[in-house]
């Protein structure tokens, strides 16, 4: 195990001949004494989307987690291990959460706008971290917009809540809100459990742009989602990487006995 | 393999393995017969194969209609996914065969008024059990999903290959013995040919039972005997 010494330049990329962006080593999570996650071993190539199937209490959801220290905000929960992002560890107690969730940004399961203006909800964020002249910002916030396929539906009515968008617009506003910040890694975390399946597709087709742009990890219940909008799956149970590998080859021979029980819906 | 947890789903797995099953014993019967009517020129089981071709062609209709359901209902993985993919091509590959089957028995029928043929047809006898044969060994590795079994029947193709080829010496002797021969070993040449067919689609389907089980196709290049 590489132990990479951390500095006030931690979010400078070090060089690296590695198709990684995201290193995940040894990984064990901790909810109090239970270990959720057991020596995850795994990477995420950039511009791919890779997708985190498996049962309820897998842990697929705390590895996303993980990936953004979103556990910071409990207490009794810690992690052990290395995750690393273009080879910094950002588990290290000296990362700057604020920096590090500026760059690994996080889209969940329910849309959450902001009871505030659809101009708000993405300004919002980025004033959060820079001072950009009006003009900017509007160019910013209608890139984002564009970005997550939403600009033409509401070009109109940036001053109108962003509550009084439909579920799927409310979602697709949120991936707005987050790439407005420029992430480097996106998390999302069930997005479309909420959705129609029309609202579903445009999540989808969203994700396939976004990838070119983006490093992309979901979770996600949906098996074939998992298949139609990811490069690389990994199936978890009981808090073990069970088994991790192209998208194409899984769905179709994948190589361990519970990867095959889990996706033909012989479980358990 | 264990259970789904959705039963109904092993229920159109088995119907659809059911209906291959019935297929391959149709089709097993029909070269059998088709060729027994060529060696002892018996027009009525020529005429029974020839009658038994429709059933398999509606058998391969309703296995590629149910596998277009389970596909679009059930949105199968994996080895489902492998078997289902598998299914409409064996049962594509059982159609051809009883028509082969067919084409034999129908050829007998147009040389059943000639005697000699009994003495031409001794070698395409021992091909067609060799055919037949390899179609029975490889419905019993579709049915015990058996790898091994499959393999062994995809190497050996290449001796019905070379069979035909010393049908095809065979035939030209009798043809230039006498011109008169020359019809009759003209259909026994296509009926040959049409058993060596039969045992292309075998193969085939061998390769389906290795995919279908393992997930790996077998390599391009197959032994050859001709």
């Amino acid at each position: 195990m590489t132990m990479v010494s951390v500095s006030s330049d931690n979010f400078q990329p070090v060089a690296t001949d590695s198709p990684v962006k995201v290193d995940i080593r040894n990984l064990d999570f901790f909810y109090g004494d239970s270990r959720a996650l057991k020596n995850i071993n795994l990477g995420l190539a950039p511009n791919r989307v890779t997708a985190f199937i498996g049962p309820s209490g897998c842990g697929k959801s705390t590895l996303l987690r993980v990936l953004n220290r979103m556990y910071d905000l409990y207490p009794n929960q810690r992690a052990a291990g290395e995750v690393l992002l273009d080879g910094r560890n950002i588990l290290d107690p000296q990362v700057d959460i604020n920096l590090l969730r500026a760059r690994v940004g996080m889209v969940f399961q329910k849309p959450t706008p902001f009871p505030m203006t659809i101009y708000d909800n993405i300004s919002f964020g980025i004033k959060l971290y820079e001072k950009l002249p009006k003009s900017e910002l509007d160019d910013r916030v209608e890139t984002a917009l564009k970005g997550a396929a939403l600009w033409k539906e509401v070009k109109d009515k940036l001053g109108a809540s962003g509550l009084s968008l439909s579920g799927g617009q409310q979602q697709r506003l949120c991936i707005a809100r987050t790439v407005a910040i420029r992430p480097e890694v996106i998390l999302f975390d069930e997005p479309c459990s909420a959705l129609d399946p029309i609202s579903t597709a445009k999540i989808e087709e969203l994700i396939d742009e976004l990838k070119t742009q983006y490093t992309i990890a979901i979770v996600t219940h949906n098996m074939q989602q998992a298949a139609r909008v990811s490069d690389f799956t990994a199936f978890m149970y009981l808090g073990d990487l069970i088994e991790f590998g192209e998208t194409s080859h899984m769905f179709t021979s994948p190589e361990k006995r519970e990867t095959q029980d889990y996706i033909t819906g012989r479980f358990g | 393999m264990s259970e789904h947890t959705v039963k109904a789903y092993d229920a159109e797995l088995d119907l659809i393995g059911a209906k291959i099953a019935e297929m391959g014993g149709i089709a097993e019967k029909m070269l059998v017969d088709a060729m027994d009517a060529l060696s002892r020129l018996d027009m009525e089981l020529a005429k029974r194969v020839v009658i038994s071709d429709p059933r398999l062609d509606a058998l391969q209709r309703e296995i590629e209609d149910q596998v277009v359901q389970t596909i679009a209902r059930r949105q199968p993985m994996a080895v489902d996914l492998r078997e289902l993919m598998a299914s409409i091509h064996i049962a594509g590959d059982l159609e051809r065969t009883g028509d082969l089957a067919k084409n034999i028995a129908k050829r007998a029928m147009k040389v059943a008024d000639d005697p000699r043929v009994m003495r031409a047809v001794v070698g395409l006898k021992h091909m067609a059990e060799v055919a037949a044969m390899q179609l029975k060994d490889v419905l019993d590795a579709y049915a015990q999903r058996d790898v091994g079994r499959a393999k062994a029947v995809w190497t050996r193709d290449a001796d019905l290959d070379a069979l035909e080829d010393s049908i095809f010496r065979d035939l030209l002797t009798f043809m230039m013995e006498d011109p008169r021969n020359i019809s009759f070993c003209t259909h026994l040449l296509f009926c040959a040919k049409n058993l060596e067919r039969v045992g292309d689609h075998a193969t085939n389907i061998a390769e389906n039972v290795n995919f279908m089980v393992t997930g790996q196709s077998l390599p391009m290049n197959r032994p050859k005997g001709d």
